[in-house]
């Protein structure tokens, strides 16, 4: 990027006051995500100001949260020379969706308790898990709660990280926000794989100084079906009987046809 | 040319899917199987959720199959009585096997008792048809000729209460064998994904002893009931049928299906049952010895988490 030398945007911007305090600003090129058949994921790209009345560096920290769902684990245990699925673990709620981008390491811009507070980065990521182990009881099939408290928590916690962070749904970029000129404008990307959920994601942008946050703006995108998947999906939910008479109706249909069509040539 | 399959919220190449529908399609009709066996490790690997793989081509089994029968039929080669008998036991067993592998599912086996059940069916039947195609083609080559199934002797169920005239098979048989069979290959479509008619041919010739003429055109009759039922329940009940990618390899299966069926008539029966046996065994083996190796991620997400 070439350092462009005019004066800091924030100030020419005319419906912002200079402000006072260190500030945050920041928009979604896209608020909108349309999952349609051509879908193959979505970029998109976030970007913003800060304003910073001294010459103390700042940093900045983009969260982005995922609707939150249950998530249902096993593992693999080896039972006489066969490997085979262990009970399913239940996690009560964890982000569909989490990214986590930084101008830094996190580690250098806030301390561990804040990160924990703020759950920023992987290692700090909320997930609902009750304190006591229980088993729920979902469609006739006993589930182990995962409970916060068992030896193994950690084991279970590590793995739906890392299997998230391998389907690209997690993911963490100490570089991922990156200033376009000294210190004022900045960008950052966030890449939805195809299984993304859709629904409300939360964006969190946040301003770091001196390893406290000091302003925050909230953005939120939506993630939706729309047209024929759209009609499909919910086709396929709503009317699921007629739906499954209609896709062997086509079957049946395409099998006769291309057997007329194969007799004539 | 990428397409996002709505139901399996994955993207995969459109062409690709076609060309899979149209080879599965042509061995489909070349050997009187649905050709599910093959097309769903295919899928899964490709990335559709294995569910969603199962239930889909299911749908394509009934295009394929629907697409051959007509061309058999025109040939006599469809015993109908005998293949609405087994149908009705297939119905009652893809109604069974649709709720067992719901309950696998929840359970988070569904992996398991599939993988297993290619190991166990797949692996028996193709061993044993492999044998028994190559001894009939060593007899042939050496001129030996062996007694007609009518002389040998008949099979104690032959004998069964509600004996019924199959004049197209030629036989005056119980009518419980059929059901019974029909029932068996019903539960193994749900779980497997399968029409059966890899356990369905073989034991049409060796078991029920029918005519040869007729094995094929029957089985595959039978199969397009099952899968049918199938599909409906499926779709009913769990929600995984894809219609976008159903379409899209049915399209490219009843092609390969009529290609299948025409050029079937050129090769040598027990020729093409010793090709099937050795496809069948493959792919029983490559699905079971997964069992049996590490995995490299010990941890798995398992289905019905639930909105």
């Amino acid at each position: 990027m070439t350092p462009v030398a005019a004066p800091p945007p924030v100030a020419s911007a005319p419906v912002y006051r200079t402000p006072d305090q260190p500030t945050v600003y920041a928009a979604l090129t896209q608020a909108n995500v349309r999952v349609s058949t051509t879908f193959k994921g979505a970029r998109i790209v976030l970007y913003g100001a800060v304003f910073n009345p001294d010459d103390n560096p700042a940093d900045v920290v983009v969260v982005v949260r995922g609707p939150t769902q249950p998530v249902r684990l096993v593992r693999k245990v080896k039972v006489a020379g066969v490997w085979l699925n262990s009970r399913p673990v239940l996690f009560e709620g964890a982000p569909g969706y989490y990214m986590a981008a930084s101008t830094r390491e996190l580690g250098q811009i806030a301390d561990f308790g804040t990160l924990r507070r703020l759950s920023i980065g992987v290692d700090h990521l909320k997930l609902e898990a009750p304190e006591e182990q229980q088993v729920v009881s979902r469609y006739g099939v006993p589930d182990v709660v995962v409970s916060r408290l068992a030896g193994d928590y950690l084991d279970w916690r590590n793995a739906l990280i890392r299997l998230k962070q391998k389907a690209k749904l997690y993911d963490v970029d100490a570089r991922g926000v990156s200033y376009v000129d000294r210190n004022h404008l900045f960008r950052a990307e966030l890449l939805l794989p195809t299984d993304a959920p859709t629904g409300r994601y939360d964006v969190q942008v946040m301003l770091f100084k001196g390893g406290a946050k000091v302003s925050e703006r909230d953005l939120t995108l939506r993630v939706k079906k729309v047209g024929f998947e759209r009609s499909i999906y919910s086709f396929a939910h709503r009317s699921s009987w007629l739906y499954g008479l209609m896709s062997v109706a086509i079957a049946m249909l395409s099998g006769w046809v291309a057997s007329r069509l194969f007799r004539r040539t | 040319m990428d397409i996002y399959l709505p139901i399996a919220e994955v993207s995969v190449n459109a062409p690709l899917l076609v060309a899979l529908g149209c080879v599965v399609g042509f061995i489909s009709g070349l050997f009187g199987i649905g050709g599910g066996f093959l097309m769903a490790p295919v899928l899964v690997f490709m990335g559709v959720p294995p569910a969603v793989a199962v239930a889909s081509q299911a749908n394509h089994v009934v295009a394929s199959s629907a697409s051959s029968v007509i061309a058999y039929s025109r040939q006599k080669g469809v015993d109908y009585r005998m293949g609405g008998i087994m149908a009705a036991g297939g119905a009652a067993g893809a109604f069974l096997g649709v709720e067992i592998f719901r309950i696998l599912r929840l359970l988070g086996q569904a992996d398991l008792v599939v993988a297993l059940s290619y190991l166990v069916f797949l692996g028996a039947i193709g061993a044993l048809m492999l044998l028994e195609s190559l001894q009939a083609i060593v007899r042939r080559r050496r001129g030996v000729v062996v007694a007609a199934a009518a002389e040998r002797k008949r099979p104690w169920f032959y004998g069964l209460p509600w004996r019924m005239r199959f004049p197209r098979s030629g036989l005056y048989i119980s009518v419980i064998p059929p059901i019974a069979l029909g029932v068996f290959v019903g539960v193994l479509s749900a779980i497997m994904g399968v029409g059966g008619g890899f356990i369905l041919v073989p034991a049409m010739v060796y078991v029920l002893r029918m005519r040869a003429s007729v094995v094929v055109g029957t089985s595959l009759f039978q199969i397009i009931v099952t899968t049918a039922i199938t599909t409906f329940l499926q779709a009913g009940r769990n929600q995984t049928v894809d219609i976008v990618l159903a379409s899209l390899l049915l399209f490219g299966g009843v092609i390969g299906a009529q290609l299948g069926a025409r050029v079937s008539g050129r090769f040598r029966a027990d020729e093409l049952r010793a090709v099937l046996a050795l496809i069948v065994l493959l792919v029983g083996l490559q699905m079971g010895l997964q069992l049996f190796v590490r995995p490299q991620e010990a941890f798995a997400f398992a289905p019905g988490a639930g909105k």
